[in-house]
């Protein structure tokens, strides 16, 4: 009984953690959109549309780096020691790096058709969004496609593992290939120098994004645990 | 040492003897070329552009087509009558029977290579530059990172229920860096480039070809079990 | 299962407390199973009662959900190819290569298990399953009975101690039924360890020194085969089936 109280305990205290950054969260991406909306300076080249950035930015770095990385490294712990919990937090942080990946692909276009003209343009940073989406895809794919749940975490592993070793390698050859292949479009300009507002925008975006998606994961890996504690609970009483 | 090099040649040797028999591999990919060489040249206007100028895009494309329909093949061979089960029931290091997957299917994929220079030079009238020995060891080693990266994900989709149509999504991401360099040398080589243009893709190649092979053979352990 | 006076002799097959889950579903559900060097253990039920996997566990193709197996010291483990030498499985696949001829499906597997004196080794089994002069034959060419046939012969190519049999008599003839019989009755020469999965209980009480019939996942019952009267333990099998069976 006694492992039973203190993954209770565990669990309530996953729960604690993930309500008290969620909150946390969303109190920052409140301060965030107050911040977007009505207080920071408009950029002077691209006008009003460039508070996108203050969304993009975040997402790219949450979902992209944050996310992926923490798949990456729970995928290779997974299949080293093979303890299920390594796996939860894996596909609880591909869930919701895929929610931000899916951000970053909607404003990256709509900040584009105003900045460059064109909803679509090959931006290296953007392609590389787009494959590490489809790369999340195949993780949830193989995960749920196979007989065996258990053979299903594995494979998910396996794509995270090479997902995220190559990744880099296709932000490269895509950064590449556009160097050499400029487009007649206006060229995406560069970062725009940030005032100390700006930075201050920012730095509240990817702090309010942050936050709020380690809580929400935090929520999903409670979640996971408890759907694993129940079937646990019910083979036990199943077979006894 | 020796015994490991014996069971990877075991497993080679089996899937190339198999494959010698029934063809059907390489008959399947073969096919596929001719009918894409002949699509393309139908799919582009020659008024427009010249078959020439993209024919290293057009090249590697069917490459990879080809190749992805050939992997999906390689695990299911395997699965008439429980056959890999067995093979997994011998103390064979589980990466010596990758490395062995990989060797067969590297072969069967060099042959479809030379198919696609054959059938495309003939449909597109190519002159293949002042190093056409380059230009083999670019596609060369570009397709065996393709092959160490597909064999590992062809038994990653065969374990599924979707099967080998998984194999695309899984895959295509993965290549773009291959696609990318390896178009790019092969299109300066058509072009009689200077070699030292394609010596960093070449590098890129390789070192992806390693690094596919060791990655691979390090997870294989986890997806072939039941 | 152990048997009193059996103490001293460390058994070479050691599980305990097997048990695997499908889908929540335990298709084995709590079995042990401990045999010393030279047992034949035969294994009856009725459809569904887990004995495959229970075999296929034994011999570290599936993982078990819980419990663990130890082959003369060894961890069997399904991950592994450790300790895969001394194991030989035949279970209803048989393992073989449509494309590639008798001769060379067992040359391929001995270069697997990396044995010395092949050839001579691939000879004398195909002799002994009777199958020199179709050798050279595509298997895909070959019956149902053949190819159990040359499946056995596979199985015992690297004389493993430990034999696994999955109802090997399945979709046999009456001479390929008679040639597995001899087969199987050379395995009781005490060297090697066998466990065989059976719906033929004459066939398997002959064969068997320990006898177990698996139901629901469980063993209903155990015993030595002289314990049982051949004509008796039809009624003692139908019984003991019924009743568990009979709770659905």
């Amino acid at each position: 009984m006694k492992s039973h109280e203190a993954a209770e305990a565990a669990g309530s205290g996953i729960r604690w953690l993930a309500v008290g950054m969620s909150m946390l969260g969303l109190a920052l991406m409140l301060l965030l959109h107050w911040e977007v909306f009505f207080w920071v300076n408009t950029e002077s080249t691209m006008g009003v549309v460039q508070r996108i950035f203050y969304i993009h930015v975040p997402a790219a770095w949450v979902g992209v780096y944050l996310a992926f990385g923490i798949v990456a490294l729970c995928s290779a712990v997974y299949l080293w020691l093979g303890d299920e919990r390594v796996d939860m937090a894996a596909v609880a942080a591909a869930e919701g790096g895929m929610v931000f990946t899916t951000i970053v692909l909607l404003t990256g276009p709509l900040w584009g058709k105003i900045a460059w003209g064109t909803y679509w343009a090959w931006d290296p940073r953007l392609t590389s969004t787009l494959l590490l989406w489809f790369i999340y895809l195949g993780y949830f794919i193989v995960r749920s496609s196979t007989e065996n749940p258990e053979r299903g975490r594995r494979f998910a592993a396996v794509v995270g593992i090479v997902g995220a070793l190559d990744l880099p390698l296709i932000h490269l050859s895509v950064t590449w290939f556009r160097s050499l292949h400029p487009q007649p479009v206006v060229l995406k300009p560069e970062r725009p120098t940030l005032d100390p507002d700006m930075l201050m925008t920012l730095m509240t975006g990817l702090l309010a994004f942050t936050v709020l998606f380690l809580g929400l994961i935090a929520f999903r890996y409670g979640l996971e645990r408890s759907r694993w504690n129940l079937e646990l609970r019910t083979r036990r009483a199943g077979s006894a | 040492m020796k015994l490991y090099l014996a069971q990877l040649w075991a497993v080679a040797w089996k899937d190339l003897m198999i494959e010698f028999r029934s063809r059907e591999r390489v008959g399947a990919m073969a096919g596929f070329t001719v009918l894409v060489g002949v699509l393309f040249n139908y799919a582009i206007d020659p008024t427009l552009v010249r078959p020439e100028d993209i024919a290293s895009g057009l090249i590697w494309l069917t490459i990879v087509f080809a190749g992805t329909l050939g992997l999906g093949r390689t695990f299911e061979l395997e699965a008439q009558d429980g056959a890999f089960q067995g093979v997994l029931m011998t103390p064979a290091p589980r990466d010596a029977l990758f490395l062995g997957k990989v060797l067969s299917n590297y072969v069967i994929l060099l042959v479809v290579v030379f198919i696609v220079l054959g059938v495309f030079g003939l449909f597109f009238s190519l002159d293949w530059g002042s190093s056409p020995g380059t230009l083999v060891g670019v596609l060369a080693l570009g397709a065996l990172g393709f092959v160490a990266v597909g064999t590992l994900f062809s038994a990653v989709s065969s374990g599924t229920a979707m099967g080998v149509a998984l194999l695309p999504i899984l895959l295509f991401p993965l290549l773009v860096p291959v696609v990318i360099y390896g178009t790019s040398a092969t299109g300066r080589l058509l072009a009689d480039r200077p070699l030292a243009e394609v010596d960093g893709q070449l590098r890129i190649l390789g070192a992806f070809a390693l690094v596919a092979l060791a990655v691979g053979a390090g997870l294989f352990r986890y997806v072939v079990e039941e | 299962m152990t048997f009193p006076g059996e103490a001293e002799a460390p058994p070479l097959l050691d599980a305990r407390g097997l048990v695997r889950e499908f889908a929540g579903i335990a298709a084995v559900d709590g079995i042990d199973v401990s045999l010393a060097p030279g047992g034949f253990l035969v294994v009856f039920g009725p459809n569904g009662a887990g004995k495959t996997s229970l075999l296929r566990m034994l011999g570290g193709g599936l993982r078990p959900t819980r419990g663990e197996v130890w082959l003369g010291g060894g961890r069997i483990e399904a991950g592994s190819p450790r300790g895969r030498e001394r194991i030989g499985v035949l279970s209803h696949q048989t393992f073989l290569y449509g494309h590639l001829t008798a001769r060379e499906n067992l040359r391929f597997y001995g270069r697997l298990f990396g044995l010395s004196d092949l050839d001579r080794r691939v000879e004398c089994r195909l002799g002994e399953v009777g199958f020199l002069e179709r050798a050279d034959d595509l298997t895909n060419t070959l019956s149902r009975g053949m190819r159990q046939r040359l499946g056995l012969a596979r199985t015992l190519l690297h004389d493993p101690d430990l034999v696994l049999l999955d109802e090997p008599y399945t979709g046999l003839d009456h001479h390929a039924a008679a040639v597995l019989r001899t087969v199987l009755e050379t395995l009781r020469d005490g060297r090697r360890t066998v466990i065989l999965v059976t719906h033929n209980l004459t066939q398997g009480l002959e064969l068997a020194d320990r006898v177990a019939i698996q139901v629901r996942g469980r063993f209903a019952w155990e015993g030595r085969s002289t314990d049982v009267v051949a004509r008796d333990f039809e009624v003692l099998y139908q019984e003991t089936v019924d009743r568990i069976e009979g709770r659905r």
